[in-house]
């Protein structure tokens, strides 16, 4: 619950947005960005559903690589 | 660019080391990565990185799950909704009672695991005439997305149950106590990002310690690795940002404003632990409408045998405090596995026991 994903955004309504990481999409708040509006095509880091702060792409990508190992850990756990 | 894993490794062992170094990290996201990576391994043998405080399903107070089973089991017309770990957590009874929320389920109760608070705003716009009781454990990283969520005016059938713990109030315990168990600190990336790094200046200019900020990729932890060691090697500590593209000075100024608008900081409990100052979050006078502690009895059943303790035998509370190893628990791989968890940290992805159950460590140690 407390892993931080980052995730690039493809749609914006209002204050939610359609976000993609290695091709699984999810609604994630923008609720939080308020002080920093976020457009379709950057990356922000996501926690419990909620963007909590904007990433580069390079960023997105180098803390993707982990997570793909994690992830395959949790489907095997 | 910077430096890669390799080359942060060799200026880790090009310096003059002491003959011992305790480098304590307090996020579970850390203790992965650092596990997964297989970091321990590579860094020279007078180096331990020690896992602490960084799993809130870990000290979430035992009366709290029982007092959140209780509302499911007593009324089922409640829906209780918690993040998956919080359903496995078992409070202290005997084995063939109900012990856990998911077995509060199986009993009769409407409990439901959610990912994100907008899960739960959901369920309880689905179930209008129902009462959806939100049971949010959590570090800042998680307690900001409740404040958020609140903020933004749920429907009134939503309470939340909060349970919000604040991490570095936890490590300034841990540093004012006479054992002090480590000598640098690697502090929680994104708990920074959202409360701003300037947080955990006070390890270094109240203690002394040597610390950075460090994100979840291995050549993050090694930075902030080798960062601490050399503050430690040359005797300048500064608060080093290892994460600075994330975690930016300040924090989320908008998470921090809705954590202040709907939540009052508060003396709370650490289960196992006791009472840390300032360590937790309750929420606000104006949302009493919401507060399940206010609407629901207290059916926390303080005076149960063990009620608010660990489990019998598990060594969770030394395992959080970084006083001991996961595996020097006494009957970690014996009684308690990720199948038959005992204590809380064998149950959440977040717990040291599980990271490094899953990671292939398979021996006890003496402590
Ligand atoms: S091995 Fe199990 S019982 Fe021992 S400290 Fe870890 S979670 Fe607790």
């Amino acid at each position: 619950m407390c892993l931080g994903i980052p995730m690039q955004v493809v749609a914006v309504d209002g204050f939610m947005a359609r976000c993609e990481a290695k091709g699984v999409e999810r609604d994630v708040s923008l609720f939080m960005m308020q002080d920093e509006p976020v457009a379709v095509g950057e990356y922000v880091m996501v926690h419990v559903g909620y963007a909590i702060q904007k990433m580069t792409e390079q960023e997105a990508r180098s803390a993707w690589e982990i997570y793909d190992e994690m992830l395959g850990d949790v489907a095997e756990a | 660019m910077s430096a890669t894993a390799r080359q942060w490794l060799e200026r880790i062992r090009a310096l003059p080391l002491p003959d011992r170094v305790r480098i304590m990290n307090v996020c579970g996201g850390h203790e992965r990565s650092i596990s997964m990576a297989g970091l321990r391994g590579t860094l020279p043998p007078q180096v331990e990185l020690i896992p602490g405080p960084g799993c809130p399903v870990c000290v979430c107070p035992e009366e709290d799950v029982y007092h959140a089973m209780q509302i499911a089991l007593q009324d089922p017309e409640v829906i209780v909704v918690s993040f998956g770990d919080m359903l496995r957590v078992p409070v202290n009874l005997p084995l063939k009672e109900t012990r856990s929320l998911e077995q509060a389920k199986a009993a009769g109760g409407d409990v439901r695991p959610v990912a994100s608070p907008t899960e739960a705003v959901e369920i309880a716009r689905a179930n209008p005439g129902r009462r959806v009781v939100f049971f949010a454990a959590g570090f800042e990283t998680t307690t900001a997305p409740v404040a958020a969520m609140l903020a933004g005016d749920p429907p009134e059938n939503l309470l939340v149950l909060l349970a919000g713990r604040r991490t570095w109030p936890a490590v300034a315990m841990l540093l004012e106590s006479e054992d002090r168990s480590f000598d640098a600190l690697i502090a929680p990336g994104h708990v920074a990002t959202v409360m701003g790094p300037e947080e955990w200046d006070f390890v270094v200019e109240q203690h002394r310690l040597p610390a950075a900020v460090a994100g979840f990729h291995p050549e993050s932890l090694l930075a902030a690795t080798y960062s601490v060691l050399r503050q430690l090697v040359e005797g300048k500590c500064f608060l080093d940002n290892c994460y600075p593209e994330v975690a930016r000075p300040g924090g989320n100024a908008t998470a921090r404003r809705f954590l202040d608008e709907t939540m009052d900081v508060i003396d709370a409990g650490w289960r196992g632990i006791g009472t840390i100052p300032a360590s937790g979050y309750g929420l606000r006078e104006h949302l009493a409408a919401r507060d399940a502690r206010r609407h629901f009895p207290d059916y926390g059943a303080h005076d149960r045998k063990r009620a608010g303790l660990m489990p019998k035998g598990c060594d969770c509370a030394r395992v959080v405090l970084g006083k001991i190893y996961p595996n020097q628990c006494r009957i970690y791989g014996s009684a308690c596995t990720p199948r038959t968890p005992v204590g809380p940290c064998m149950v959440s992805d977040e717990g040291a026991c599980r990271i490094w159950w899953s990671n292939g460590i398979r021996t006890r140690e003496v402590a």
